[in-house]
């Protein structure tokens, strides 16, 4: 197989990834209005935890990490994603019931740097700065991949889990949970007089949320092989900010439209380009610089997103003028004045 | 105990530069009622003109370098606020926006700081310096002067919030903006002044830092922002002595359990204390109504 096929698919598997995080990170920011800034922490628990199940016992492979059970494979992308959970509702517990946004997001920042701190430091438990390698590649006794069929395969597996999960999270959305989840991004003091459990609802949604993280953590670790701290340092959660608000907030389907423009064009493309002799990284700098530009700009000139989130007709209210002073959200009240919110088809996903 | 008084003197430099940085946040916050998480690479950058004009360009004295970085940094702080925060912060209601837009200019910034300058470690152009007794603690004299500045800088922005008409302005429009818009005060003026302060004042805590810590690049800011934000959140949000006294908490605490813990994970013994006061204590310790 040639290079080129090796990259594109490459580009598929991160496309369908992000594809994944975003709707982990939609369902806590753009559903339910968590501001959840140390997101990537629950991928990278998401990612050891598979990775170190996977593995053999580590004695005698130069490494250093806890479990090493050497489970099959989607056992452990489980099992990865139950602990990224496990870890939200303690995070939840003790941030969620106290604070506002702000505080809020200043914290979950704190705590993404201290994991990373941590991790970095503490050696014996997911093997310090060197990270876990030579984790075993998923099906590998019984198909009997090479390296480069192993690519498209992992790919396509990947697009699978992806598309398992994107029928179950528009099942949640469209449930009555996920209009509760709405209201309390909308107004949180409104729901809870109309008798909504806030503080369950956010629990609820931090803990789907985190689960998807540990799964799309869990399969960047079976693609590589590998994952260590630099993989994710604090400022990838913005990222997937990027990816969620460039394709739509609120929107699953814009999900996948902000992992192409974002994850795959903007940051995974540009990674294959020669790089600028004695200028090591420069052209990883600049990028970073044009997503975060690109997030302004489409904060300011189109805050829906590419696929705006759809309103939703309350049919026992009739009439689309409920259903926009029911979901007088900022970006709607942005978009107004410029015509376009109103255009897009109305009624359920 | 020869130790534990060693890390008591690390602890109080650390301190001093928590205390400029803490108050730049919070004079800022208390205007503006959203968080900058730029903040960290605005001190970066701070640390980084005053290298250039210290070491590649003027080769200034370092502490002639520092005015200039800060008034940098500064003015930058003014500028970014007219291009960016202040249109955002005025077209959206919900503060979400606002601390997503300053997220991603964190971003931009930290990258463009390694595009200039590069992931490399730096140092000061200083004379050497020797360590002296003060009373039980051991310091240098570069670490005299930094506890000198914050200090000094401490008592200015008592002094500027008690009894000046900016400083009275700025606490009545942290109560309650509406309210000083009609009673008079032009908040557009103050709110630019605000920003110049806090510009200032992460400016000269960045390279207050790179001189206590001995080094400075780019990621330097990044890490120390979360300690700044324990000793805000400590102190109470908002509250500028609050800040002042969270900020010779963490510092303390930080250095001398560095002489109990490993040295590695001195940082995050900030964020336990932040933990601690979140579950006993969320609004701080002084806590003023209607910030948390």
């Amino acid at each position: 197989m040639s290079n080129v096929w090796y990259y594109v698919f490459t580009l598929v598997f991160f496309l369908f990834d992000y594809f994944i995080l975003a709707m982990g990170l939609n369902i806590q920011y753009g559903e339910t209005g968590i501001l959840n800034f140390a997101f990537i922490g629950f991928v990278a628990i998401g990612s050891y935890v598979t990775g170190a199940l996977a593995l053999p016992s580590s004695v005698g492979t130069g490494q250093h990490y806890i479990f090493g059970l050497g489970l099959p494979f989607p056992v452990n992308l489980l099992l990865g994603g139950v602990a990224a959970s496990g870890f939200a509702v303690v995070v939840a517990l003790i941030t969620l019931r106290r604070l506002r946004t702000d505080y809020l997001a200043m914290v979950l920042i704190s705590l993404s740097l201290v994991l990373y701190d941590v991790t970095n430091n503490f050696i014996p438990l997911f093997n310090g700065a060197d990270g876990l390698y030579n984790v075993p590649e998923p099906f590998a006794g019984v198909l009997e991949l090479t390296t480069n069929s192993f690519i498209p395969f992992f790919a396509a597996v990947t697009g699978a889990i992806a598309l398992l999960l994107w029928l179950v999270m528009s099942r949640i959305t469209r449930s009555p949970q996920g209009r509760t989840f709405r209201a309390i991004r909308d107004d949180d003091v409104v729901a809870a007089a109309l008798g909504k459990d806030v503080f369950r609802t956010q629990l609820k949604s931090m803990l789907i949320g985190s689960f998807y993280a540990g799964i799309g953590g869990g399969l960047i670790i079976e693609f590589a092989g590998s994952f260590n701290p630099t993989a994710w340092l604090p400022g990838e959660t913005f990222v997937v900010f990027a990816v969620i608000i460039v394709g739509g907030v609120g929107n699953n389907v814009g999900m996948l439209v902000g992992s192409l423009v974002v994850e795959t064009l903007l940051i995974h493309l540009p990674a294959f380009l020669p790089s600028i002799p004695n200028h090591p990284g420069l052209i990883e700098y600049f990028d970073t610089v044009v997503v975060g530009v690109l997030l302004m700009a489409m904060l300011w000139f189109r805050p829906q997103g590419i696929v705006p989130e759809r309103l939703r007709k309350a049919s026992s209210l009739g009439g689309s003028d409920h259903a926009l002073v029911a979901r007088g959200s900022d970006a709607a009240a942005a978009a107004r004045p410029a015509g376009v919110a109103a255009a897009g088809p109305k009624g359920e996903r | 105990m020869q130790l534990f008084w060693l890390s008591v003197g690390f602890g109080l430099v650390t301190s001093s530069v928590l205390a400029i940085s803490s108050v730049g946040l919070s004079l800022q916050f208390g205007i503006t009622n959203y968080i900058n998480f730029a903040y960290g690479d605005y001190m970066a950058l701070g640390a980084l003109v005053t290298y250039v004009v210290n070491n590649e360009l003027l080769h200034w004295n370092i502490w002639i370098a520092l005015v200039f970085g800060s008034l940098a940094i500064g003015v930058l702080a003014v500028v970014v606020n007219r291009l960016i925060l202040g249109p955002f912060a005025r077209r959206f209601t919900k503060t979400f926006y606002v601390l997503i837009v300053t997220f991603g200019l964190s971003l931009v910034m930290l990258n463009l700081e390694y595009a200039i300058w590069g992931a490399d470690v730096r140092f000061y152009e200083m004379p050497i310096d020797r360590a002296m007794h003060v009373g039980p603690l051991l310091l240098t004299k570069y670490q005299l002067i930094v506890m000198g500045i914050a200090v000094a800088l401490m008592l200015g922005v008592h002094a500027m919030l008690k009894t000046t008409r900016l400083g009275k302005s700025m606490r009545a429009m942290s109560d309650n903006t509406t309210l000083a818009m009609t009673s008079g005060i032009d908040t557009k003026r103050v709110t630019t002044v605000t920003w110049f302060l806090s510009g200032t004042l992460a400016g000269l805590a960045g390279t207050v830092l790179g001189i206590s810590e001995g080094n400075l690049n780019p990621a330097s800011g990044e890490l120390f922002l979360f300690v700044i934000f324990a000793a805000v959140i400590v102190g109470g949000i908002g509250s500028i002595y609050g800040a002042m006294a969270g900020a010779v908490l963490i510092g303390l605490a930080t250095e001398v359990s560095a002489a109990f813990i490993n040295p590695a994970y001195k940082l995050d013994t900030a964020f336990v204390i932040l933990i601690l006061t979140l579950l006993i204590r969320p609004a701080g310790l002084f806590a003023r109504p209607g910030k948390a």
